[in-house]
């Protein structure tokens, strides 16, 4: 059986996950501040869950190290976010961070200019849009996730005005 | 600046594209830096007045505190020394897409140290402002409209107020001077050598 690591987890832990979080509120299995690091060794989890934590964290680039520490090598880790043009990402005063589609880049393996930045390594597997309802029945969410310099287009010229709304990251760690 | 002097600068946040000539200070040991530091850590390891010129390019957005990073450039520049800052504006997509990126700015983001009459009070360090230029998203450029929001001040507010959630930013370069008193300069110099290169009769 897959080990699943939910970071996180608050109180909607993904099925079959251990779960972590801070809040003893929550469905949390560990209890520990997650903005530090996870009480876990080395290379343990198949697959790691972050949904709407990175917005949150102190320091994106120490929890992705940490990510990737507690990963086997190929492990699947999902990520997902507030689109920096949604009302969300502004919404709670814990945000300190208002993100794009594209900042996940420098960790994986093609942008290899920004490594001194981001050593820890991922691969991208997919990166989906999601967009505001009216967006999605007009189509618009099909052509943002099937062509990648459309994403970009729409990232630079449109999306304040067709807004955007959270993004999942899919990524492999490569160690 | 008097001529057969040699023009100091500093270059904070220097990357992997350090300005020729310029002292680089970065925190990460893979960059051109010829002295490490950490930029939230003030002071930076240089006496007062110490720089005719220092360049920001794309780190003002990474501080954790925007106002002690301003006051500590205008703690190393000497009088009138300019500070040349880069910086996204908050419209671009760049602004959002590295995830160190810790605030969102615009053209008028450093006004309360030139123009102090409203939030003066946050911190005593005064600039002068001596040029502001934005640019633009290509298509909006060939269009003329970054001319424009260049060409007058009244415009890029209007723009900044109207119309930048369409017409997008990318960039916004600042030129700022330190004000502060003449009687500062020689007094901090970083070296010896640097007190002998120092402007005479300005001590």
């Amino acid at each position: 059986m897959p080990r699943i690591l939910d970071v996180g987890c608050g109180r909607g832990k993904y099925p079959g996950a251990i779960g972590i979080d801070r809040n003893p509120a929550t469905d949390a299995d560990v209890l520990c501040d997650w903005s530090r690091g996870y009480p876990f060794a080395d290379s343990q989890f198949d697959e790691v869950r972050l949904v709407h934590v990175i917005e949150e964290v102190p320091d994106i680039l120490a929890t992705l190290a940490e990510v990737h520490r507690v990963c086997r090598p190929g492990a699947r880790v999902v990520i997902v976010t507030p689109h920096y043009t949604d009302h969300s990402s502004y919404c709670s005063p814990t945000h300190r961070w208002h993100l794009s589609s594209f900042s996940l880049w420098f960790f994986s393996d093609k942008p290899r200019q920004y490594s001194y930045y981001a050593p820890a390594n991922f691969r991208e597997r997919r990166v989906t849009v999601t967009l505001l309802r009216l967006w999605r029945w007009l189509g618009v969410e099909f052509l943002v996730n099937h062509l990648r310099w459309f994403r970009r287009f729409w990232e630079y010229y449109l999306c304040f005005v067709i807004r955007g709304k959270y993004i999942t990251f899919e990524l492999e760690a490569v160690k | 600046m008097p001529n057969g002097t040699l023009k100091r600068i500093l270059d904070v946040g220097c990357g992997k594209n350090k300005f020729p000539g310029a002292v680089g200070l970065d925190r990460n040991p893979a960059t051109d830096a010829d002295l490490l530091s950490d930029l939230n850590r003030v002071p930076y390891p240089f006496r007062d007045s110490s720089f005719d010129e220092i360049r920001a390019v794309h780190v003002v957005e990474h501080v954790e505190d925007v106002i002690r990073f301003m006051e500590e450039m205008h703690r190393l520049l000497r009088p009138s020394g300019r500070l040349y800052l880069v910086t996204p504006h908050y419209t671009d997509s760049g602004s959002y897409r590295d995830p160190t990126h810790r605030w969102h700015l615009n053209s008028f983001s450093f006004y309360y140290f030139t123009e102090p009459r409203d939030y003066g009070f946050y911190s005593p360090v005064r600039f002068r402002e001596h040029r502001i230029e934005i640019r633009l998203l290509k298509l909006w450029r060939w269009l003329g409209l970054e001319w424009l929001v260049n060409r007058s001040r009244a415009f890029r507010k209007f723009w900044e107020h109207y119309l930048c959630y369409l017409v997008r930013g990318k960039e916004i370069h600042f030129w700022l001077d330190a004000i502060k008193p003449d009687t500062w300069v020689g007094q901090g110099l970083a070296c010896p050598e640097d007190r002998r290169r120092a402007p005479a009769g300005n001590t």
